[in-house]
């Protein structure tokens, strides 16, 4: 049975969340993706660099989950399920590393919903930016995600 | 070289990243990255769930993937240098697949004190099927 998505969805924010970077979870990350990077992994290293401690790999900030956010809600919204979505795309934009022991504020909203018809079939496309500022509400980074969903 | 200092004026448009070869993938790491990423999603751990799903069996986590690019830019370019990365998951990566992360310059720019360079990336399987394709900015320091 063919599914449509809900455009009405293009243009929601999500109410913003507040994220606090952990030291081990930095690390549990590098070591999880297989990256070692003493960078990421010392923090002897991180103290005596030019960051004054260790940093998170550019990919980090995948991990800036709402906690609160029920994905699996917000899928029924636009009309589908976990079953049918993949991971289309995904961009990072970093002005600075991420670092342990900080907070980030994290807003995100549904910014396009498209169709196309690919190989395999008909194909939803939403995507999804999400900007991440520090406490001095400056932009620390962007992540733009495209969520492919099986019409 | 590994994890050495590089700078803007050691790179030139066309010149290649040096690869990074990652896998054979294995269930045990889709697990680990799924508890380091939080994305649960059983269709990375669960075969009869991927299965009904029409995907054939599990698959690694797109970011996972994306991770290894990032880790060739950086074991390149040095940690804290990546600007920027975006890419497109081409096709799925399966278990015992071996992923090899590539790149290729393709730009050079200065602005004060600011050299980026930017990077076509990608990643292929054992069967030469590329699965990440993206482009990627990164920030160098100069010799001065």
């Amino acid at each position: 049975m063919p599914i449509t998505l809900d455009r009405a969805v293009v243009g929601k924010a999500f109410p913003p969340y507040a994220v606090t970077v952990e030291r081990g979870k930095i690390k549990e990350f590098a070591r999880a993706v297989g990256d070692l990077n003493p960078f990421y992994l010392d923090d002897r290293v991180g103290a005596a660099s030019e960051w004054g401690d260790i940093i998170a790999p550019p990919t980090f900030a995948t991990t800036f989950r709402d906690d609160s956010l029920d994905y699996t809600a917000f899928l029924r919204e636009l009309g589908t399920d976990i079953s049918r979505v993949l991971h289309g795309e995904q961009e990072f934009e970093l002005h600075q590393p991420l670092q342990p022991g900080r907070t980030y504020l994290c807003r995100a909203k549904v910014v396009d919903i498209y169709e196309k018809t690919g190989k395999s079939g008909p194909m939803g496309f939403v995507v999804r930016e999400t900007t991440v500022t520090d406490a001095d509400n400056e932009i620390v980074g962007t992540m733009r995600a495209v969520t492919v969903v099986r019409l | 070289m590994k994890y050495a200092t590089l700078y803007a004026e050691d790179v030139d448009i066309g010149d290649e990243l040096p690869s990074l070869v990652k896998g054979p993938i294995q269930q045990i790491q889709l697990t680990r990255y799924a508890g380091a990423s939080g994305d649960f999603n059983p269709i990375h751990q669960d075969d009869e769930f991927a299965k009904a799903a029409g995907m054939g069996g599990v698959f690694a986590h797109g970011m996972l993937s994306m991770g290894f690019v990032a880790q060739a830019l950086s074991d390149w370019a040095g940690a804290g240098r990546v600007r920027k990365l975006g890419v497109r998951f081409a096709a799925l990566v399966r278990l015992k697949d071996v992923v090899t992360c590539r790149g290729r310059i393709v730009g050079t720019s200065s602005k004060d004190d600011t050299h980026l360079v930017e990077v076509e990336v990608w990643a292929e399987n054992q069967h030469g099927e590329k699965v990440v394709t993206g482009h990627a900015t990164v920030a160098l320091p100069s010799r001065g």
